[in-house]
């Protein structure tokens, strides 16, 4: 019973990871992703870790694939074309670097046969929350802090890389509000992305104005 | 596999059934008590026209989305537009397994005791949030595969919804977890069976039990939150494309997602089956107990169930951006702040 199931989940680990890689489209390839974390999901049960499953759906499968799907959805992607294979020389070292993964395998196969096999009774609390919960706040409380601020840096980084700087304080986009476009810019070297500033107006007349630009927006409506 | 593992398989496969039944009934008669009650607020009659007031209304909804056409759109991505639906309805019902819905009952004039769980291990409440966050897979694929832009709105918009509201959802949950000092649902309703099973812990996290009740409902895309499918905005949402039996499903996937979050909210904050006197009156571990124990936990899920309800005749609609600052500046601080109070609770009364 206990082989079925496992032969079940992992022979739906490896296809769903085939199909990652082989699938033309990315949003298949997140799809079965998700049906790789999920068959492991399963594997994780069958191994007595319970919460470590539960930690796997709930983190991969509920919430960095779904942001991992919604920006794919967001951008839109077309299916890969197929493109001539290109860095040649990236073929023999990878045909290395898989025999290496292979020879690995096989050591473990190897040395799992040799070593003598425990099963876990069931008695002990390997794998259930309070073990995890009290190890984890115990004996390994520096590398849980050190990933949490690991974690926090990652935060910091995002948001400095989304906040718009050249913004004053009072600046506010507002819906209906025109746009100018970059191109009325481009050709007349002011600056295009440094001294940017968002206007609040109904009309692109008016915007020009305010933007100091009501020139330049002339004379290319003259021409 | 010898004869025990066959019966016990047998046995739990029975049981998936049963649940799965009696929740799928609990749902469709759910859909109808929201179509008489909106009537009733509205000051008009519902549907009253099949049989006695309009009882088999469900069976005859039923029967209209099975013999109509299936439309699939043209250039629409086939596979991943059926999968959508079935992945919404299954990460629904897939979550039944774990409530406790009742004492263990023993049968009179035999000996067989019942336990009225189908599967209870150590972490059902982690199970739950795991499976309900895959659920929201099925909305975004719907969306995308349908090829229309009021759909990927509709998705993108759900998505980002409940990526949102999942977080303040789970936190109010930590403060239940430091009370009970487990993640099993059935040992959690067991630990507010005290005080003449009336130990709920909602007297002790009453900010907490706020915060999911908002959370939840915009888990569930139901007003006031309910801007995937504004239909002001957006026609039908994510599934403006969807007809026939695979719109059902989305539906049917709508309402147990309901019916799951107000049995969450029974059983971590309202004592779960516990009623209170019950144990008095009948004794525990006896069939009336387990009976009254039932029927009072189908009460207080029936009665949020209602809440969602009035909540939909009432209230108008979230703006998105208001939808977004409300998650994320309000409930999520507030969710925080309900951890700090409770955890101070317990440090300062450690036997409370």
């Amino acid at each position: 019973m206990l082989v079925l199931l496992f032969i079940l989940f992992a022979g739906m680990a490896i296809g769903c990871a085939l199909a990652v890689v082989a699938q033309r489209n990315p949003l298949y390839s997140a799809i079965s992703l998700i049906g790789v974390f999920i068959s492991l999901a399963c594997l994780y049960v069958m191994l007595a870790a319970p919460f470590i499953a539960a930690v796997q759906v709930i983190v991969y499968a509920g919430a960095i694939m779904v942001l991992v799907v919604f920006v794919i959805m967001l951008l839109n992607v077309e299916e890969e074309a197929h493109q001539r294979p290109r860095l040649k020389f990236l073929l023999p070292l990878a045909i290395g670097l898989a025999a290496v993964l292979i020879a690995e395998v096989a050591f473990i196969l190897v040395s799992v046969q040799q070593s003598p096999v425990t099963a876990i009774s069931n008695g002990t609390d390997v794998g259930v929350t309070h073990s995890i919960g009290s190890a984890l706040f115990t004996r390994y409380l520096l590398p849980f802090e050190i990933t949490s601020i690991l974690l926090l840096m990652a935060i910091v980084g995002a948001m400095t890389l989304a906040r718009r700087s050249a913004l004053p304080p009072n600046a506010r986009v507002v819906p209906g509000a025109q746009v100018l476009p970059v191109t009325m810019f481009r050709d007349t070297g002011l600056p295009t992305h440094d001294d940017m500033r968002a206007v609040e107006t109904d009309s692109t007349d008016e915007a020009a104005r305010l933007l100091g630009v009501a020139e330049l927006r002339d004379q290319s409506k003259r021409e | 596999m010898d004869s025990q593992t066959a019966i016990d398989v047998a046995l739990k496969l029975v049981a998936i059934t049963v649940a799965f039944t009696v929740v799928l009934l609990i749902v469709a008669y759910t859909v109808l008590a929201e179509r008489r009650i909106l009537g009733f607020i509205q000051g008009r009659l519902g549907p009253n026209r099949v049989g006695y007031g309009g009882i088999l209304q469900p069976f005859a909804d039923l029967l209209k989305f099975i013999l109509k056409e299936d439309i699939v759109p043209d250039k629409s991505t086939r596979f991943v537009y059926f999968l959508a639906p079935v992945v919404a309805t299954m990460a629904a019902l897939m979550t039944m397994i774990v409530y406790p819905f009742g004492p263990e009952i023993p049968i009179p004039f035999t000996n067989i005791v019942i336990p009225l769980t189908v599967a209870r291990f150590d972490i059902s409440l982690l199970y739950v949030l795991g499976v309900t966050s895959v659920g929201v897979y099925g909305i975004m694929l719907a969306g995308w595969s349908s090829n229309n832009k009021y759909s990927l709105m509709g998705g993108l918009r759900a998505s980002a919804q409940m990526i949102s509201y999942e977080l303040a959802l789970g936190l109010s949950l930590i403060g239940v977890i430091l009370l009970a000092g487990t993640l099993d649902l059935a040992q959690i309703v067991e630990m507010q069976s005290g005080w003449h099973g009336a130990r709920w812990f909602i007297f002790f996290h009453p900010l907490g039990f706020i915060i999911y009740m908002i959370a939840a409902i915009a888990e569930t895309n139901r007003v006031p939150f309910d801007l995937p499918e504004a239909e002001t905005e957006l026609v039908a949402g994510f599934h403006t494309e969807y007809s026939a039996m695979k719109f059902a499903l989305f539906f049917l996937a709508e309402y147990i997602n309901m019916f799951t979050v107000s049995m969450l909210a029974t059983t971590l904050f309202l004592g779960g089956w516990n009623v209170p006197f019950a144990e008095d009156i009948f004794g525990r571990g006896t069939f009336l107990f387990g009976l009254v124990s039932v029927l009072g936990f189908l009460l207080k899920i029936i009665f949020f169930l209602f809440l969602y309800i009035w909540l939909r005749g009432t209230l108008p609609r979230f703006r998105f951006d208001q939808l977004m600052n409300f998650g994320w500046k309000v409930l999520l601080p507030f969710a925080l702040l309900s951890i700090f109070i409770t955890a101070t609770l317990i440090f300062l009364f450690p036997n409370l």
